[in-house]
């Protein structure tokens, strides 16, 4: 295959799928939504692709956010010693891995880790895992209930970020290349590809039109955002919204873009000890409590603000776009209603 | 500092070379790398911090207060505050703590270059600028400096020894405040403010550098707004809880800034552009 005819689309017959992902699986661990006997469908290691059927057709509870990110990693251990303090890193490199079936908004959430553990100061540890993963995509032809990422411009089909997309076109998968990671895993596996023909990029955009049509809720996120931006969300919001966050940060861990975390010490011993990073949460009573009790985000109702701002607001400022990406995971998981869709549909309201 | 660099959270061995008692509350730890040939490549910046840890007891965020006119050491100074500050405060020299840094957004000591500046410190708000303030007088050309230092009552008055140069200093005048007297002192008793309005400075060729508690801060950058200080000239930094300290844990939020990295240091009119009614 030469290297200019790269641009183009291929195809791959679903019943080459298995062997080019056995394939794959050789120099890579491989990471796939899979569904287990609670029903519960979530992105994991596939060790024998014969044993487990891979999902493509549910949305994964879990995204990959802790593959990269998990939400409990040492980052050392520490040791008191004639030698002194010391503080050593312990973990094996992480093994390379193609992620597969990862959806547009999972992809792009993974984009906006890329920037906030990479686009500054380089964190060592997401970086690790991070430079030697390959996503392949699977675009979204009917969006599940409380999708929304065409109001965030992060789905259901995208045109770039991912290394491999898979468009599923019935009987076999359209795949566009675009990293040039996904450029080498094609090359390397030329023999399952065929190069794609005209009718199937025209059925390709049939289905885009098809799923851009198939969102069932109303979500105006950037009249929210204008909004926010403009000052004009008033105070009964955020009260309203407060009154029913129950500080469970569920929403934050199930948030593929929700990225903050805190580092503490665990003792193993009375001169040793592992240094952890866990998840965190910005609406967590205490997140940003100083020494001496002093804490400048004392109230829930700022709690919730945070959460809030930062998506709709920070990032569109920092970054030109939310760092919500609509895949409306927060909406299924809230009991108190206090998800993301509620406040961008309140935030709108005059 | 690069953006290209990259973080590995593992802190460096520090050996205490010597603690000076400021006060009942806070100590000066004066430290050297354990890694002699990285102790002398160390450099930092006068309102830059270190994240300091103790075995146990995690990682808290401590600013320069010595100069890197002064190389071979750095001294942090710590106030009793709670688990790993108490727990510093045990410690003797030839111990050791783990140090990662230098890290946020530094006072730019070449704008203040030739400048006159008014230090106005509360309490432990006096450690970044004693940095800043040793900095300057160790640099040829500097102007005139007005510092004002108050504290809660005479015995709780740190630096000292600085002090003491500061007020033999030809180029300095140095006044210092108690909220509340104790016997044998015979100075001013009140708040820093009251002293704002004895000094003798001109707001045009002035730099304004103010630390200490929110209130304190707070009520200084209105005194100083209406001294006639530009925004721009009014330098402060912020405290934040921190755990990170690149950008990216999040915990220092101040609206759309994170302190560790966007400060700690920020001017007036950076700050007005956030929501203050939050300090
Ligand atoms: C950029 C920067 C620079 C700084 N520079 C200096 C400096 O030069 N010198 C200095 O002394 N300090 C400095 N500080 C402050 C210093 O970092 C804190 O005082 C320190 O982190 C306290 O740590 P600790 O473990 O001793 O206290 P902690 O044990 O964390 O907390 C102390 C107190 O906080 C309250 N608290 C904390 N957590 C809780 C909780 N979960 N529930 C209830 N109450 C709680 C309690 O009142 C407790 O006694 C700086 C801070 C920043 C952000
Ligand atoms: S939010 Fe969009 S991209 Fe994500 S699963 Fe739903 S339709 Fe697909
Ligand atoms: S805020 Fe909710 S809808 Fe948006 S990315 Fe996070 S979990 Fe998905
Ligand atoms: S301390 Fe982590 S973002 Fe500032």
């Amino acid at each position: 295959m030469r290297d200019d005819a790269m641009d183009q689309a291929f195809i791959l017959a679903k019943d080459h799928l298995k062997s080019f992902l056995r394939k794959v699986k050789k120099g890579h661990r491989l990471v796939a939504p899979v569904t287990n006997q609670h029903n519960d469908t979530l992105f994991c290691t596939i060790n024998h692709l014969d044993r487990v059927p891979i999902n493509l057709t549910e949305q994964a509870q879990n995204g990959i956010k802790s593959f990269l990110f998990p939400q409990q990693e040492t980052l050392a251990t520490y040791a008191v010693s004639a030698d002194g303090y010391r503080f050593n890193r312990t973990d094996v490199r992480p093994e390379p891995t193609v992620y597969f079936g990862v959806r547009p908004c999972d992809l792009m959430a993974v984009l906006y880790m890329d920037v906030v553990f990479m686009g500054g100061v380089k964190d060592q540890h997401y970086l690790e895992k991070r430079q030697d993963s390959v996503l392949i995509g699977l675009n979204c032809n009917a969006p599940f209930a409380n999708c929304f990422c065409s109001a965030t411009k992060s789905g259901p089909f995208l045109e770039t970020g991912f290394d491999l997309m898979f468009t599923d076109l019935g009987d076999r998968f359209l795949v566009e290349v675009g990293r040039p990671k996904g450029r080498e895993m094609l090359q390397a596996w030329q023999q399952f590809f065929t190069p794609a023909e005209a009718e199937d990029t025209r059925a390709q955009y049939q289905l885009s039109l098809e799923a851009m049509a198939g969102f069932r809720l109303d979500v105006y996120a950037d009249q929210a955002i204008q909004r926010l931006a403009a000052g004009l969300v008033p105070e009964s919001v955020w009260e309203q919204l407060s009154l029913r966050c129950q500080d469970c940060a569920g929403c934050a861990y199930i948030c593929p873009t929700c990225t903050c975390f805190t580092i503490v010490d665990r003792p193993a011993g009375p001169d040793c000890g592992e240094r952890l990073r866990s998840w965190d949460a910005c609406t967590f009573a205490g997140f940003t409590r100083l020494a001496g009790g002093h804490n400048p985000v004392a109230h829930k109702i700022h709690a919730i603000q945070t959460r809030f701002l930062h998506k709709l607001k920070y990032d569109v400022d920092k970054h030109g776009r939310p760092s919500c990406v609509g895949c409306g995971r927060c909406v299924g998981i809230c009991f108190g209603g206090t998800d993301i869709v509620r406040f961008i549909k309140m935030a709108g309201e005059d | 500092m690069s953006l290209m660099r990259s973080e590995d959270y593992l802190p460096r061995p520090a050996v205490i070379q010597k603690i000076i008692a400021e006060n009942s509350q806070i100590k000066t730890f004066v430290l050297a790398l354990a890694d002699q040939q990285a102790n002398q490549a160390f450099t930092y910046r006068p309102g830059q911090f270190m994240m300091v840890s103790l075995p146990h007891r995690g990682e808290a965020p401590i600013s320069f207060s010595s100069t890197p006119t002064r190389p071979g050491t750095i001294e942090l100074s710590v106030r009793r505050a709670g688990s790993l500050t108490a727990a510093m405060h045990a410690l003797q020299a030839g111990d050791q703590v783990g140090l990662r840094g230098p890290y946020g957004r530094p006072f730019v000591m070449e704008d203040l270059q030739g400048r006159d500046l008014l230090v106005v410190a509360g309490g432990i708000g006096l450690a970044p600028l004693r940095s800043v303030i040793n900095g300057c007088l160790d640099t040829p050309g500097h102007g005139k400096l007005t510092i004002l230092y108050g504290s809660r009552v005479p015995s709780d008055i740190a630096f000292r020894g600085d002090i003491d140069i500061w007020q033999h200093h030809p180029a300095v005048t140095c006044h210092l405040t108690v909220d509340a007297p104790e016997p044998g002192w015979d100075g001013p008793v009140g708040l820093v403010t009251g002293l704002l309005g004895q000094v003798k400075v001109d707001p045009a060729s002035s730099t304004a550098l103010v630390c200490g508690p929110p209130v304190m801060i707070a009520a200084v950058l209105t005194a100083l707004g209406k001294m006639g200080f530009a925004d721009e000239e009014i330098l402060t930094t912020m405290e934040r809880h921190m755990k990170c300290g690149i950008g990216v844990c999040r915990h220092c939020h101040l609206d759309s800034k994170l302190v560790c990295v966007d400060g700690p240091v920020f001017s007036r009119a950076q700050l007005k552009k956030l929501q203050m009614d939050r300090l």
